[in-house]
């Protein structure tokens, strides 16, 4: 009987800590045929499973340009990922997916692209943004403007260097008013405004935008003054799944089930959909 | 109308059936007697086959959606993790005297169950299972299963579709091909009906009196996702979800780990709720539904529109346990019938 819960087991390979409370896993499936034959795609997400715990929904935040590891980022809030918070490199968890649909990278061929992430918020951005940094002559101009609270709730620290080193990348890295420190040398204020002082160019260009509902909702009416259409915002949404097969029936924003329609919406789309996200 | 394969049986001659499947270690169950539930039996004079009897208290659903399904069992190891999946074989199964409000929901969970990932612990009770309906006499002032598309003679989701006839006998119809092989199986328990055996059927049950318009009710669903009646209904609500629990096509559910241990244990598929509180909430605190009035929103929508839009049928067979078990009283009928005077306010 083909068993569509079961997860396959993957082991940790690395544990990466981003921020007091933000972790990210390095994975790689125990078998290796299993490694080879799976694929992803940009924006897509799984179960993670911890046994004896539970599961977990979270994107995955790789690239599927690399493809010699998965990884995933979480912060510690409830009970599952308190308890991946006590697992260590080595240890062997639980992995469904590839689950929901993805960003239309290859529509995105061509174009500029801006990336718009705050907080945690940067983790389903950043497979987008290797994915295109992976195939860098194959977009036009890129921009990445990123802010979180404080400089201690930066992910990614080490990439944020990487891609401020790249001249073919514009990067932006922002902390909220207060939040920064003596040696801060990234730009302080709320990512909305920061966004507008960057001004993207909107012709030919899509925006890729993640982050907490606030951040979103200040951020929008920027864009379209800049000129973005909204097919042309492209955001993923997270709602409480258990299955992620469109089965259990909580992930429904109206009859749009997230885990199947979903993760990845354009703003237009997100528009059409009641508020009950 | 091409007729279906009718048979006709007695009451006598469906209590021997039961002897015989008994003893080919066939599971058996049958709705149980007035106000209980659906029971397994070994013995004839056990089977309950009362047109006239109320619903039982839990619908048919858990013979196809347990309450707690294991999904595989875990066994931590010192280099990993095995897991097994669940070894239990199903034993063939008969449902004796189910309600058409009850089979017909099987084929419409089926849809959720088998869209795009199929769903075969589902699946598999499915095509284990006999279902033997049978037309329903009773009617209360909860039952409303002439305003969902169905009646108390509908077969849907039947393999077998008993009808009373005279001197406590049936005519049975093979509904589907595994109704039919069971009938053929089983043969020295049925008798081809002739025209004269069909002429002993009672009168067809009238059933209950249409209540609502299940279309129009959609329609104003597709307009009124904001609405005050949401407020009005959702403020009364308890959120105990006694009406997901007893209702023959809800079907969401939770997936939870139990362990016994700490080295071993199992993942569960749990009945869950839309009405809980906690059923939407996010990690971060935030509840994309957090308030009852828009989880009773939740709850009339997806039966009426979003199952519609989604599968094209509507998410209800009227069998009235919703209502019949509300500790408060509220009336899913009432709210649709409702909902269709507003709409011809609005026409």
């Amino acid at each position: 009987m083909e068993n569509i819960y079961k997860p396959e087991l993957v082991e940790i390979l690395d544990v990466i800590d981003e921020t007091p409370d933000i972790i990210t896993f390095k994975l790689k499936f125990k078998d290796p045929e299993y490694h080879k034959e799976f694929n992803f795609l940009a924006g897509q997400f799984a179960e993670y499973s911890v046994f004896g715990e539970g599961e977990c929904t979270f994107c995955i935040a790789s690239s599927p340009t690399r493809p010699d590891f998965l990884e995933c980022s979480f912060k510690a809030a409830g009970k599952v990922t308190n308890a991946m918070r006590r697992l260590q490199t080595g240890d062997t968890m639980g992995l469904r997916g590839p689950y929901g649909n993805y960003f239309p990278v290859e529509e995105m061929k061509g174009k500029s692209v801006v990336f718009i992430a705050g907080g945690i918020g940067l983790a389903p951005v950043r497979c987008v943004i290797w994915n295109v940094l992976d195939l860098r002559d194959q977009f036009k101009d890129v921009t990445i403007v990123y802010g979180a609270r404080s400089v201690a709730d930066l992910v990614y620290k080490r990439e944020l260097e990487e891609w401020k080193q790249m001249p073919s990348v514009k990067t932006v890295v922002t902390v909220d008013p207060g939040g920064e420190t003596p040696d801060w040398n990234g730009e302080i204020g709320f990512v909305p405004s920061i966004v507008e002082k960057v001004a993207p160019n909107a012709e030919n260009t899509v925006a890729v935008i993640c982050g907490p509902p606030i951040m979103i909702k200040y951020t929008m009416p920027v864009l379209e003054k800049l000129g973005f259409k909204e097919e042309n915002v492209i955001t993923t949404l997270e709602n409480r799944m258990k299955c992620g097969v469109g089965k259990c029936g909580r992930c429904n924003v109206g009859n749009v089930y997230v885990c199947k329609d979903g993760p990845v919406f354009t703003y237009k789309q997100l528009k059409e959909l009641p508020e009950e996200y | 109308m091409q007729a279906m394969k009718q048979f006709i049986t007695t009451d006598e001659k469906l209590r021997q059936l039961v002897h015989a499947l008994s003893k080919n270690a066939w599971n058996i169950i049958s709705a149980g007697k007035e106000g209980t539930n659906f029971i397994y039996i070994n013995d004839g004079k056990d089977l309950v086959i009362n047109a006239d009897s109320k619903p039982t208290k839990l619908s048919a659903k858990e013979f196809f959606f347990p309450k707690t399904e294991p999904l595989f069992f875990y066994k931590k190891n010192h280099d990993g993790v095995d897991l097994l999946d669940p070894k239990d074989v199903l034993r063939k199964t008969v449902l004796f005297g189910v309600k058409p409000c009850d089979a017909a929901a099987v084929p419409v969970m089926g849809k959720v169950f088998n869209w795009d990932y199929k769903d075969e612990f589902f699946n598999r009770r499915v095509e284990q299972t006999v279902i033997i309906g049978m037309a329903c006499s009773y009617s209360d002032v909860y039952c409303f299963c002439t305003s969902t598309g169905l009646s108390p003679e509908s077969s849907k989701g039947s393999d077998v579709f008993l009808k009373p006839a005279q001197n406590s006998s049936y005519i049975a119809e093979a509904v589907t091909p595994k109704g039919e092989a069971f009938v053929v199986e089983f043969s020295s328990f049925f008798d081809a009906a002739n025209e004269n055996d069909v002429k002993l059927l009672l009168n067809s049950p009238k059933g209950p009196e249409k209540k609502f318009d299940a279309n129009q009710v959609k329609q104003w669903l597709d307009g009124h996702f904001e609405d005050p009646l949401w407020n009005e209904v959702g403020e009364t609500c308890l959120g105990c979800a006694q009406c997901a629990f007893t209702c023959p096509t809800c079907h969401c559910f939770d997936i939870v780990d139990e362990s016994c241990g700490y080295n071993c244990g199992r993942r569960v598929k749990n009945w869950d709720g839309c009405q809980f509180g906690l059923f939407t909430k996010h990690a971060s605190g935030h509840n994309p539904r957090g308030h009852q009035p828009e989880r009773y929103r939740q709850r009339i929508s997806h039966k009426f529109k979003y199952y519609q839009d989604k599968f094209g049928e509507i998410l209800c067979t009227g069998c009235g346990r919703c209502t019949r078990g509300c500790p408060v009283g509220i009336d899913i009928a009432e709210i649709a019938q409702e909902i269709n005077k507003r709409n011809s306010v609005l026409v």
